[in-house]
């Protein structure tokens, strides 16, 4: 942190919010509010004076609450810059004026109750997303009695206890009693690998994290009995094998079962553990002094605003999605944006370090590059036919397309940040958008090559590339069979199928017609499959009032990896074309 | 209480109740007898019919 503080070509913003990011890869404009520090920081020295005469006591957030701070303080220890903040909504200096000591005392004059926030735009070329995570509340867990029992604390307020810059300075010591207790057990897995309670997930660093604790533990204290309680030791990384075995060999106790409750002994304090051991089937008491739950990670709470301001996308997990979890592991799907840490996913420091290296090389050839190359997939607005509606705008999940509504003119694509969903072609009412490579005509000319023959004999399916198309590769390489009556046309997203697409397959005698794309967690275009269900809705209800069985539009959400599912899905599309009779497809043809 | 609305399986017509608010974003939506996504909301209109 302090290299980088130091770095000339760095400029670090601390105590900053990004308030609105606008523009395209290469050109990006960010508004950043600088909040008031109220301390000079270029002036001051941290030499500590107005701490020592703040009246104001407050708890530590970084240790915690496990100790306190004062009004004015510097947020831990090797905070960069090296300079104190004052929190005006816990000063009593402010209005109206109740103390001013530190002013009076700071012999540099850097306190300034008067700052203002400040908003700032800067330009820049790319942005990496750092913004990592926060850490799960174990209070929804009742059994292990977080709130309950003051000796149950969690891993980060344990980490924070044995460390040599935390409030005991590295002394072991239980909360109730300030003794170093003799019996430790630590709780894996809470809030990880739950379909019920936490996340489903697992949170990939716990596992390590407690070894490493309870090798900290025997190397200082070697008399501490330590159980460790889990569902499985998930030790995969370089060298964590070996660290699992020492933390073994130094007598740590690994017991194969989550304790189903936790009870206090009212007069020691002690902890009484109920607990399953899986290997020997067992239901068996232990007794701690002290019980560390090792809680899971989670997405960080202001991911909602961050996925806002760069218009990302995340998985299910609510972690950021990248462009390509194999081939873009760093890339965001917006062109420009990468991702460090555990803002993608849950990762130890090795893995953030590896992740940020890699965006950094990735920003940092966008940049020397100076060019940036699109695909030639990008979309085109035909600006005679455009009547400057603004529909391709909206649903644009890029924004990259522009559009005065005032001015009225014809909209214009920012082509260094359109991906290519098509969804704009899709929902344009006057045809005024043509996507490269997947034009009107193009698709339409595979829709009436496919129908030209014997059209009552085939289904339609529209394959978004990333995932349902890939879901049929899938199925293919894995020798898994599907009627040869599918006819599989492709388009970049699911969200490119157009309505007239539909209707000209079933004007041409399509007896049914399924469009597939990727599940919403997946979707590689932010949120372009939200278009193509909301617009296959409106078909159903088009179909239906045409007297059209809505039943034979059907949509589908297949991954790449769902194989088995597109095979599946096939075969039951083969059944509803069956059932559909030639006098239906007659009247069809007729009424479209 | 989260509003809630009829759908109908366009694959295997099964009804179900699930929620659902016109505020609320698209959510990707599966019928729990057969799994199916081709799952419709039917609209109040229809279900005075």
């Amino acid at each position: 942190m302090t290299d980088v503080g130091r770095h000339p070509r760095i400029e670090l913003m601390t105590l900053s919010e990004v308030a609105d990011v606008q523009g395209y890869i290469g050109n990006f404009r960010v508004k950043v509010l600088r909040k008031a520090r109220y301390v000079d920081e270029k002036e001051c020295t941290a030499c500590g004076d107005c701490i020592d005469i703040c009246p104001v006591i407050k708890p530590n957030e970084f240790d915690l609450g496990l100790s306190t701070r004062r009004a004015i303080y510097q947020p831990f220890p090797q905070a960069v810059p090296a300079a104190f903040a004052l929190n005006m909504e816990e000063c009593l200096g402010n209005n109206p004026i109740a103390c001013g000591k530190c002013l009076e005392k700071c012999e540099k004059e850097c306190i300034d109750y008067d700052m203002q926030d400040e908003e700032v735009e800067i330009k820049v070329g790319t942005i990496i997303v750092a913004t990592g995570m926060d850490v799960y509340d174990p209070t929804e867990l009742d059994e292990f009695g977080y709130t309950r029992f003051e000796n149950v604390i969690t891993s980060l307020e344990f980490e924070r206890l044995i460390n040599s810059g935390g409030p005991t300075e590295g002394h072991l010591i239980r909360p109730t009693d300030w003794q170093l207790p003799k019996r430790v057990a630590f709780i894996q897995c809470i809030g990880s690998r739950s379909e019920k309670r936490g996340n489903p997930y697992c949170s990939n660093v716990c596992c390590m994290n407690t070894i490493k604790d309870s090798l900290l533990i025997k190397d200082h204290w070697p008399e501490v009995e330590i159980k460790v309680f889990y569902m499985d030791i998930r030790a995969f990384g370089k060298g964590f094998e070996d660290l699992y075995k020492r933390s073994k060999a130094n007598g740590v106790m690994y017991i194969r079962g989550i304790p189903g409750d936790i009870r206090e002994d009212p007069e020691t304090k002690n902890l009484i553990l109920l607990a399953e051991d899986s290997n020997s089937g067992k239901v068996v008491e232990h007794e701690a002094d002290m019980v560390i739950l090792s809680i899971g990670l989670i997405p960080s709470a202001e991911n909602s605003l961050i996925r806002q301001l760069l218009t990302l996308s995340r998985t299910s997990d609510g972690f950021f999605m990248e462009a390509h979890p194999k081939l873009q592991p760093v890339d965001a799907p917006t062109k420009g944006v990468f991702f460090a840490g555990c803002a993608e996913s849950p990762k130890d420091i090795k893995d953030s370090v590896t992740q940020a290296s890699a965006a950094a090389s990735r920003a940092n050839i966008l940049m020397s590059a100076g060019k940036f190359t699109v695909e030639a997939i990008t979309s085109l607005i035909n600006e005679e036919l455009c009547k400057a509606c603004g529909v391709c705008a909206r649903v644009c999940p890029y924004h990259a397309i522009e559009f005065d509504k005032e001015k009225k003119l014809p909209a214009r694509v920012i082509e260094a940040s359109c991906a290519g969903c098509g969804t704009c072609g899709a929902e344009c009412a006057f045809d005024a958008v043509i996507m490269r490579h997947f034009t009107d005509q193009q698709i339409l000319g595979q829709v009436e090559a496919i129908l030209e023959e014997n059209p009552q004999d085939k289904v339609v399916v529209f394959a978004c590339n990333w995932c349902s198309y890939a879901g049929a590769d899938f199925a293919g390489i894995s020798r898994l069979q599907y009627p040869s009556s599918i006819r599989i046309i492709r388009t970049m997203c699911s969200g490119r199928v157009d309505e007239n697409f539909v209707l000209h397959a079933f004007k041409l005698g399509a007896p049914v017609v399924l469009v597939s794309g990727c599940h919403f967690a997946d979707c590689h275009y932010i949120n372009a499959n939200r278009w193509t269900q909301k617009r296959v809705e409106k078909l159903w209800d088009k179909l239906e009032k045409k007297g059209i069985r809505p039943e034979r539009l059907q949509l589908e959400w297949i991954s790449a990896a769902e194989g088995l599912k597109f095979a599946k899905v096939m075969k039951e599309m083969e059944e509803l074309r069956q059932g559909v009779t030639l006098e239906e497809i007659e009247y069809t043809r007729k009424e479209l | 209480m989260a509003e809630e609305a009829d759908f109908k399986c366009l694959r295997c017509g099964h009804q179900f109740k699930a929620p659902y608010s016109p505020k609320d974003e698209p959510q990707e939506r599966a019928c729990p007898q057969c799994g199916s996504n081709s799952v419709r909301r039917i609209k109040e209109k229809a279900k005075g019919k």
